[in-house]
């Protein structure tokens, strides 16, 4: 029976001794939180397909470090409670993750990472919610305030006869305070900004919200809703008499492709801003939008296409600048070197521009104001 | 304590105090969705209490029981004794409204929500002990007098109002103080694990309420069966922790299995798996087990 026990306690020895020389792994593991199923996994869908298509350029051209990357889809199907325990599985043993996406799910899981020290890229959220997560992930925009009010005050810079605006706001995460940042930048010029006309999530006549925006005399129309309602809106619009096309804007999150299939034609000559230009011609992004178009029927790249694409790269930078071995011997302080790095990155090499971090947040990153003409964007101005 | 057994444990206890909270007025034939947005407001109200006048979590979660209570009552004067269908609309309407009153007030984060919930003592560690002893603790009370009060004179009255409310009422069975009874602890309930939902998340969403929990909570009592309190207990880590173990090309399509399973079931067994019948011959077992080892 001693005996017994006494070959029990080497075995345990043995095994608690295994973790202690593992060597680094083969490949580079990234799970990405993704919502995968749900209500936005046709945006998940994309989210996912950029970062494949970084890890597969980055596998072509050798992998990191000599080893190849490689993308785990973990889906959390827009669930919360699933999000949070494919967080707690993630934090044992991962380097660095993608996402989570969207904001409740980032809510509810990403104090787990904080608080085991594992950084993880949410890429698709304002910096309002991303700094709650500093320094175990990075913001992808820059402080609403800062980057919207002047956005809008150059779109509305360009019509002199424009003097009073209206703002449809559907109230969801950082909406309402994309809503407030654009009245900021419209005051700024001297123009008035009427009662916002709220649109409920789940509306489904228009009708009585655009009579209600017209009873304001609006001479321009910003529109911060769900990129389906946003095109229904315009088409009440028209339908009631609305001309000046170029003085609606639709703020950066309805650019997705419901937009342009549900708005149609009704939408040509409305104004879009976002943060990335698809006119972009370099041989990078070209290939790009070749890989996304031959593999989604022939569409263009969504505007958020690009931005786990970037995350991965950027993984890729820290890496390899940091000296990182993928050891899970030194796993803690590893994660601590990504997250660090990608804190301050400076000149990052992005697929449509290069930017620098301070502090998590991105210091130059330009936005564009572009005018939809049959379901392309023409660039009206950048704005930096 | 492992982290993702934790949030396993956690949230599926949280899922059973909500579907234990929907089962107590469904005795009654009340589909009672208020619960849903107790959850939102009681869960609210703590964590402003926390966050904005420190009060200790404790006090907090206290209120929020006490606030799950009150809102439950208020709407109990009105709906004690309503209809099933005026009871739903009841509850779907009253979501709407909590959100919409809750997304509007900058005091609780508006649509942003509320971030960075303090670790109750201090760290992580104890932050999840108490919180799983919170639930063990609630699970038990809550389990212990719904059993109790399935095998009552109230559980009795319940029984008969669900099958026919005026053959109830010439027993006489008072059955709005009933309705009302049931719907004020159904809140309750609701509320403290309302409370517990954000605390394990250590933050709150408005998007933590929606209809998909009422979804969740409403598979969980009629797959499980909605006779009695258990069907609740079996089919709450089935349901959350199953999916889990499934290999993500399965995963995609757990929506799709659930909604077939919920029809299924509905059609061929509608009491649930755990039926009353069921429950009656197990209970009948243990007492026959137990009487003979009285005996010898």
């Amino acid at each position: 029976m001693k005996k017994a026990f006494g070959v029990l306690i080497a075995a345990a020895l043995l095994f608690s001794l295994v973790g202690c020389g593992q060597p680094a792994p083969k490949e580079w593991t990234i799970p990405f939180l993704n919502s995968l199923t749900g209500a936005i996994a046709s945006i998940g869908e994309y989210l996912e397909w950029g970062a494949e298509r970084a890890a597969k350029e980055i596998n072509d051209a050798g992998g990191i470090k000599g080893k190849p990357v490689r993308i785990v889809g973990v889906d959390t199907a827009l669930d919360p409670q699933k999000g949070s325990t494919e967080m707690a599985r993630l934090v044992k043993d991962t380097l660095v993750a993608l996402g989570p996406v969207p904001e409740p799910v980032i809510m509810a899981s990403m104090p787990i990472a904080v608080e085991n020290g594992m950084p993880s890229i949410t890429a698709t959220t304002s910096l309002e919610y991303a700094q709650k997560f500093f320094p175990w992930t990075i913001s992808w925009f820059p402080s609403t305030q800062d980057r919207l009010a002047p956005l809008v005050a150059a779109w509305a810079k360009q019509f002199p006869d424009m003097k009073q605006v209206v703002q449809f706001v559907e109230n969801y995460g950082p909406w309402p305070g994309m809503a407030d940042a654009h009245v900021a930048g419209i005051t700024g010029l001297g123009m008035k900004v009427l009662d916002k006309v709220e649109v409920p999530s789940d509306a489904v006549t228009f009708g009585p919200l655009v009579v209600k925006a017209l009873n304001e005399k609006p001479d321009g129309i910003v529109f911060v809703c769900k990129p389906a309602s946003a095109a229904k809106l315009i088409k009440e619009l028209k339908n009631r008499g609305w001309k000046n096309m170029d003085h609606l804007l639709l703020f950066s999150s309805a650019d997705a492709p419901d937009l342009y299939a549900t708005g149609g034609k009704d939408i040509n000559g409305a104004e879009i801003y976002n943060y990335i230009n698809p006119n972009l011609d370099t041989p990078r992004w070209n290939a790009f939008k070749q890989a996304y178009a031959s593999s989604h029927n022939g569409e263009q790249p969504p505007s958020l296409s690009t931005n786990y694409y970037d995350a991965v790269y950027m993984i890729k930078d820290a890496i390899e600048k940091t000296g990182v071995t993928g050891s899970p011997s030194k796993l803690k302080a590893e994660r601590k070197m990504i997250a660090d790095y990608m804190q301050n990155v400076k000149g990052f090499h992005g697929i449509m521009f290069d930017w620098d971090m301070k502090d998590g947040v991105p210091t130059n990153k330009p936005t564009y104001i572009f005018k939809i003409q049959d379901g392309q964007k023409v660039m009206v101005q950048e704005v930096k | 304590m492992p982290l993702p057994l934790y949030y396993f444990l956690s949230i599926t206890a949280v899922n059973i105090l909500l579907s234990w909270a929907l089962y107590l007025p469904y005795r009654v034939a009340h589909l009672h969705f208020i619960t849903v947005a107790n959850m939102a407001i009681s869960g609210y109200t703590a964590a402003w209490l926390v966050m904005t006048l420190n009060v200790p979590f404790a006090w907090a979660l206290l209120a929020g029981f006490a606030m799950g209570g009150i809102v439950g009552w208020l709407v109990s004067l009105f709906i004690g004794d309503a209809p099933t269908f005026a009871v739903v609309i009841v509850g779907f309407t009253f979501i709407f409204i909590a959100r919409t009153v809750i997304e509007n007030l900058k005091a609780v984060g508006g649509t942003m929500g509320i971030f960075g919930l303090p670790n109750i003592g201090g760290s992580p560690d104890t932050h999840r002990w108490t919180i799983m002893a919170i639930l063990a603790g609630l699970l038990l009370l809550v389990g212990f007098l719904l059993h109790r009060f399935d095998h009552s004179r109230l559980g009795r009255a319940a029984s008969a109002v669900f099958v026919d409310k005026e053959l109830a009422a010439s027993l006489g069975v008072d059955i709005r103080g009933l309705g009302m009874l049931l719907q004020t602890v159904s809140c309750t309930i609701a509320g403290g694990a309302g409370v517990l939902y954000g605390f394990i998340y250590k933050s709150f969403h408005l998007d933590f309420f929606t209809f998909a929990l009422v979804g969740i909570a409403m598979t969980i009592i009629f797959v499980g069966g909605y006779a009695t309190q258990w069907g609740t207990v079996v089919l709450a880590p089935i349901l959350y922790g199953v999916p889990l173990l499934f290999p993500p090309s399965i995963q995609e399509w757990r929506i799709v299995i659930y909604g077939a399973l919920l029809v299924l079931v509905l059609v061929l067994k509608p009491e649930g798996f755990i039926t009353r019948r069921f429950v009656f011959s197990i209970e009948s077992f243990l007492s026959g087990s137990r009487k003979k080892r009285n005996i010898s």
